[in-house]
């Protein structure tokens, strides 16, 4: 209750102290939220940028065939690694030493690759989506105890309903939570790609509205971005909640 | 011993059948060049590379150490009083947790082209996650432990060097090896976005020329270098951990 | 009881909870005098706890008021009282040796001498072998007896002791007891024990407190006079123990009933 007025006083100050700051420095440097608010008006209303639409569809569609991969790859490679010891003992480690490499490394190459279209950025998101999704795999298989396998077998369960009645459940929590990670981690790689050259998408809007200096445009056009991802986060972490009640 | 020589086998298959790829040219050698050619480049590249990777790593290493202090001591004082661990942890959590390269745009107006804004979005990378997990090591501290110290008698100052301190040593490790890739990600984001030095900026260069062995060669040599660091913390934190459990 | 070394005078102390007030003592009164061993036994949430964290200078009274060797607690006194809790609350960082060193080096003793007094601690407690081990290489019991070193490493006039075996098993329980009672018969210090154990209670102490259920309040105080090491089987110890169970079952049951 008072937590959340203190938040809301320290939104509202920073929103203040960003108007105060903003107001007397270079305009082509900075908006004051009062000259962004009627950017802000003008994105949502498409009067500014009537392709809004059209490059955000472009963006959820590199996000979703790239999150759709990666759920898939990780799931199935994070399987074949939890549940055969000596794949795992002999990948496991390459995987970590993988995801230890900053996955920015890879972008150009996958630029050159793919070219500077939809396929590079879809390629991106599912390269970041993926490692979070299959250490999840990993992390859930080890964290069933084997308490619960040997209660399952001594009930005379098959190896198949013990992987679907116990395991699949008990490691439940660990993989709802990779999941929603490798969703965000899919956002971030596809914006990043985008940003880091595009000709369409949200990313491509923002670096057009940067590239002539509309300051006020490339912040409305930010804050629509954030409360987007903050959407799909929302979403993201109610299916966790639902998969996760079991659990305190 | 199996699974070594099970590793050294897959690697040297997948080396073997990408050079026949290549070779055969079932793959274009201009986007996927054979390893041997990928060898060959980083001879050609050397001192170029090598020049890029050690401004890269020396912007990293100022952004991280900035970010550790500024993340542990942060770290510890939000942790550890309640009001503002109550208000502020959503805030680390969303700073840590939205795609940073959204204000990117932004860090390059205010400051321009060239190693200030790398290092200053590299801190920003590295920071959070530090903070985020030492808020949460000093949340965590063994409630009996602090008990404890305060039926003997320790002081403020004690409480925290003694007790909270070495308990919060795990967290920020895990923070520190977080931290350190995010930064060098950082780093190399804005090399590549609008750097004109540095590794990132030498990777965008080869990219644009369609130098594809050179690129690759270039990649690499910063992955080497990424995982020889981290590998190196690891060491440290296990050095440093040796208490805990396994 | 005036001229007792700790005197506990008509204490009360509520807690407020989410459900509402909890008295959790009631007018308590105690009186422990030099070098006795003073064990406190009841019911499962009569404040036993809490009286003892109140010496202790952890918690603080609403009603009344406490005093140790003359003096009013107020806040911890690691010169006087040394505690020891039932998670022994050793520091995982630290080795067995230098988590007994822990008191001495707050209160600023110079490390050659403060590893001198823990060495010295640790030998006839059968530690010195596991001196430069971690908490987590140690068994429970061991654990429990680096805690209590920890404790008399303070060289205080006063131990508080929180049911302190109560997490380990029943034979490691007797042996800790019978370990403990040699410690203390040669270091004559005043001791305040909490326990649930009969077992403990009429083997180790030299006066029973018996505490009510919720809010707690002091039932009666027994005087053992008899010699140790005490026979267990010894119809004076069998008597006794059945009276001290009677007396607790009553209690006991209103507990179990008002919780329900």
């Amino acid at each position: 209750m008072t937590v959340a007025a203190i938040r809301l006083a320290l939104v509202l100050a920073l929103v203040l102290a960003w108007e105060g700051a903003a107001r007397f420095s270079n305009p082509l440097l900075s908006a004051p939220p009062s000259v962004v608010l009627p950017a802000l008006v003008r994105v949502l209303t498409l009067d500014s940028y009537p392709e809004l639409p059209r490059h955000l569809l472009v963006t959820a569609r590199e996000i979703a065939i790239a999150y759709a991969m990666a759920v898939l790859a990780g799931l199935a490679i994070g399987f074949a690694l939890g549940l055969y010891r000596t794949l795992g003992r002999a990948y496991g480690p390459i995987l970590a030493a993988l995801y230890a490499v900053p996955a920015v490394v890879w972008y150009p190459s996958l630029m050159l690759f793919f070219g500077l279209d939809s396929s590079s950025k879809i390629a991106f998101g599912f390269l970041l989506g993926f490692f979070p999704i299959t250490l999840a795999v990993l992390a859930g298989i080890r964290q069933v105890s084997p308490q619960l396998v040997t209660v399952a077998r001594a009930f005379g369960a098959t190896p198949l309903t013990t992987f679907v009645k116990v395991m699949v459940p008990a490691m439940m929590f660990t993989l709802v939570g990779g999941l929603r990670t490798g969703l965000a981690l899919t956002v971030i790689g596809v914006i990043v790609g985008e940003i880091l050259g595009s000709r369409q998408g949200i990313g491509s809007l923002i670096n057009h509205a940067y590239g002539l200096l509309r300051t006020a445009d490339y912040v409305a056009l930010v804050l629509v971005t954030l409360v987007l991802i903050v959407a799909s986060d929302a979403l993201a972490s109610l299916v966790e909640h639902r998969a996760q009640r079991w659990s305190e | 011993m199996r699974v070594r020589a099970l590793q050294v086998v897959s690697i040297v298959a997948l080396v073997a059948a990408w050079e026949a790829a290549a070779r055969l040219g079932w793959v274009d050698a201009a986007f996927v060049p054979a390893p041997s050619a990928v060898v060959h480049a980083l001879g050609t590249i050397g001192d170029r590379a090598l020049g890029g990777l050690g401004d890269t790593l020396a912007k990293t290493a100022i952004a991280y150490a900035i970010a550790v202090v500024l993340g542990v001591s942060l770290g510890i004082v939000v942790g550890s009083v309640r009001v503002l661990r109550d208000v502020l942890n959503p805030f680390v959590i969303a700073a840590y947790g939205i795609p940073k390269i959204l204000i990117l745009p932004w860090i390059i107006l205010l400051t321009g082209f060239g190693t200030t804004p790398a290092i200053l979005y590299g801190t920003l990378h590295a920071t959070f996650p530090i903070m985020l997990l030492v808020i949460g090591g000093v949340r965590d501290v063994d409630r009996t432990l602090i008990t404890v110290a305060r039926a003997y008698g320790a002081s403020t100052w004690q409480l925290y060097w003694k007790v909270i301190l070495p308990a919060v040593v795990p967290s920020m490790l895990a923070g520190m090896r977080l931290g350190i890739v995010f930064c060098l990600l950082g780093v190399l984001v804005v090399e590549m976005f609008a750097g004109v030095r540095g590794m990132g900026a030498v990777m965008g260069a080869l990219a644009n020329g369609f130098k594809a062995p050179e690129l690759f060669a270039a990649t690499a040599l910063v992955s080497a270098a990424s995982i020889a660091i981290v590998l190196s913390l690891d060491w440290l934190n296990d050095r440093l951990s040796h208490w805990r459990d396994q | 009881m005036a001229g007792a070394l700790i005197v506990v005078d008509r204490v009360s102390k509520r807690y407020t909870t989410r459900s509402g007030v909890v008295e959790a003592l009631r007018d308590v009164s105690l009186g422990v005098s030099e070098g006795e061993f003073c064990t406190i036994i009841g019911p499962s949430g009569c404040g036993k706890s809490t009286l003892l964290a109140m010496i202790g200078g952890l918690a603080t009274p609403d009603d009344g008021h406490i005093s140790v060797d003359g003096a009013a607690v107020d806040g911890p006194d690691p010169t006087r009282v040394a505690t020891v809790f039932q998670d022994p609350g050793l520091f995982p960082w630290r080795t067995a040796l230098e988590n007994v060193e822990f008191g001495l080096e707050l209160q600023g003793t110079p490390r050659a001498e403060r590893r001198r007094i823990a060495s010295d601690l640790l030998g006839p407690l059968g530690l010195r072998p596991f001196a430069a081990k971690y908490p987590r290489e140690l068994s429970g019991g061991m654990r429990q007896r680096v805690a209590i070193a920890r404790a008399l490493a303070l060289d205080t006039k006063i131990v508080l002791m929180d049911e302190p075996f109560g997490a380990l098993d029943e034979q490691t329980r007797v042996l800790m007891g019978e370990w403990l009672l040699e410690i203390w018969r040669r270091t004559r210090k005043t001791v305040i024990f909490v326990t649930h154990s009969l077992q403990e209670a009429v083997s180790l102490s030299t006066r029973v407190a018996v505490m009510t259920a919720r809010p707690g309040r002091v039932k009666l105080v027994l005087d053992l006079p008899m010699d140790y090491p005490r026979a267990i089987e010894s119809p004076e110890i069998v008597a006794l123990r059945a009276k001290l169970w009677g007396e607790i079952r009553e209690e006991s049951l209103r507990a179990i009933a008002e919780s329900t």
